[in-house]
């Protein structure tokens, strides 16, 4: 059971990371963030996935698909940015968000290590 | 004023309208609105936590202003869901008590709120993210009158998806409830079932109140000219002149 800073601090610790949040996915609003800089202003970055997120479940309601999204993957040319939905046991939807850079990030193993830290969570 | 106060590091309580919210050292760290479901709700209605279990930590660390403390500590609530649960319905009680009111704006100093700090937020980061959350309503559907409104389901066209927490939200909407009784029916959060009512109003799905006029709507603009006069006889000689006058011209 760890809080939301030592969460975001671990996954900036994850080989290659640039920055990482967590995502209230309805609100749009950034619970906690980290890293991220000049280059990459992740509140920003927060409230637009959301809406990456909120397309990706239309898609699969209209899809008649009845599963739950575990990761969203997008690569960039030089950055992967990874969102893990978080499966709440309270009503908030949220989501992690990480940003890794290419050339230095092991993707299986971060998608390996985000996956453990939701469990750390416990949310 | 929120900003003179954190400034001068003050605790106390910030009291407005439509809700309170509590400072300490110039830190937001609680925020109660009428509006917004408070944890209790939220952690009870969602099933995280048995009604029993909520009274119990009042009962016991209450007036020692240490609820949020003694529900991780009594192992009902992980760390992290305990700061989420808690900034979520901070950041939803500040949207409404934060929002534009004619009414007194009053500080109490040294009132402390006794569900205890959690995680103390800064001034400024409440203020911004409550602009950018009202900002987000208007974006989506720019009629406020949906708001406080009883929610009324209106058909889906044919094939129109709806995500299960909107689905949810229309099967509890009986057009008597509004979206803040359906906000603590639902055990959400009330920005959030804001947002979900304006969304689904912007898609044809919930009935927007017909007597609204949209907040941003631009007035007309000032005509150019003056309205011409109606004119029930027009001298057709003079136009017939002015027609071969221009024609002559170009």
């Amino acid at each position: 059971m760890t809080n939301v800073e030592t969460a975001l601090k671990e996954a900036v610790a994850i080989d290659g990371a640039i920055g990482a949040a967590l995502v209230d996915y309805t609100s749009g609003m950034a619970l906690g963030t980290i890293g991220g800089g000049k280059e990459l202003d992740l509140t920003v970055a927060a409230a637009g996935n959301t809406d990456v997120v909120r397309a990706k479940v239309r898609a699969m309601e209209m899809l008649g698909l009845d599963e739950e999204i575990e990761d969203i993957l997008i690569t960039l040319g030089t950055q992967y940015h990874l969102i893990r939905l978080l499966k709440s046991r309270t009503s908030q939807g949220l989501f992690l968000y990480l940003a890794l850079s290419k050339d230095r990030a092991n993707l299986a193993m971060a998608r390996h290590q985000l996956k453990k830290l939701e469990a750390d969570l416990e949310v | 004023m929120l900003v003179r106060l954190a400034a001068e590091r003050a605790t106390g309580a910030l009291l407005r309208d439509h809700g309170t919210l509590y400072l300490v050292d110039g830190r937001v760290v609680h925020a109660e609105s009428p509006a917004a479901p408070g944890m209790d709700v939220l952690l009870t209605t969602a099933g995280r936590l048995p009604r029993e279990g909520w009274d119990e930590a009042v009962d016991r660390a209450g007036a020692h202003r240490a609820v949020g403390r003694f529900l991780v500590d009594s192992g009902r609530l992980g760390d992290g869901e305990l700061e989420i649960c808690h900034l979520g319905a901070v950041f939803d009680a500040a949207f409404f008590a934060l929002s534009p009111t004619s009414g007194p704006t009053r500080f109490r100093y040294g009132v402390g709120h006794w569900f205890g700090t959690v995680r103390p937020v800064s001034a400024e980061a409440v203020e911004r993210e409550t602009l950018r959350r009202r900002e987000l309503l208007d974006a989506v559907w720019p009629y406020a009158s949906v708001d406080t409104a009883p929610v009324v389901p209106r058909p889906a066209a044919p094939h129109q998806g709806v995500g299960a927490r909107r689905r949810a939200l229309l099967a509890a909407a009986d057009g008597v409830r509004t979206p803040a009784e359906l906000a603590r029916h639902l055990g959400r959060p009330a920005f959030h079932t804001l947002l979900d009512v304006r969304r689904l109003a912007a898609a044809g799905l919930v009935e927007t109140p017909l007597d609204a006029a949209p907040d941003a709507a631009p007035a007309p603009p000032a005509p150019a000219f003056p309205p011409v006069p109606p004119v029930s006889d027009p001298d057709i000689a003079l136009l017939r002149r002015l027609r071969d006058a221009l024609e002559a011209h170009l």
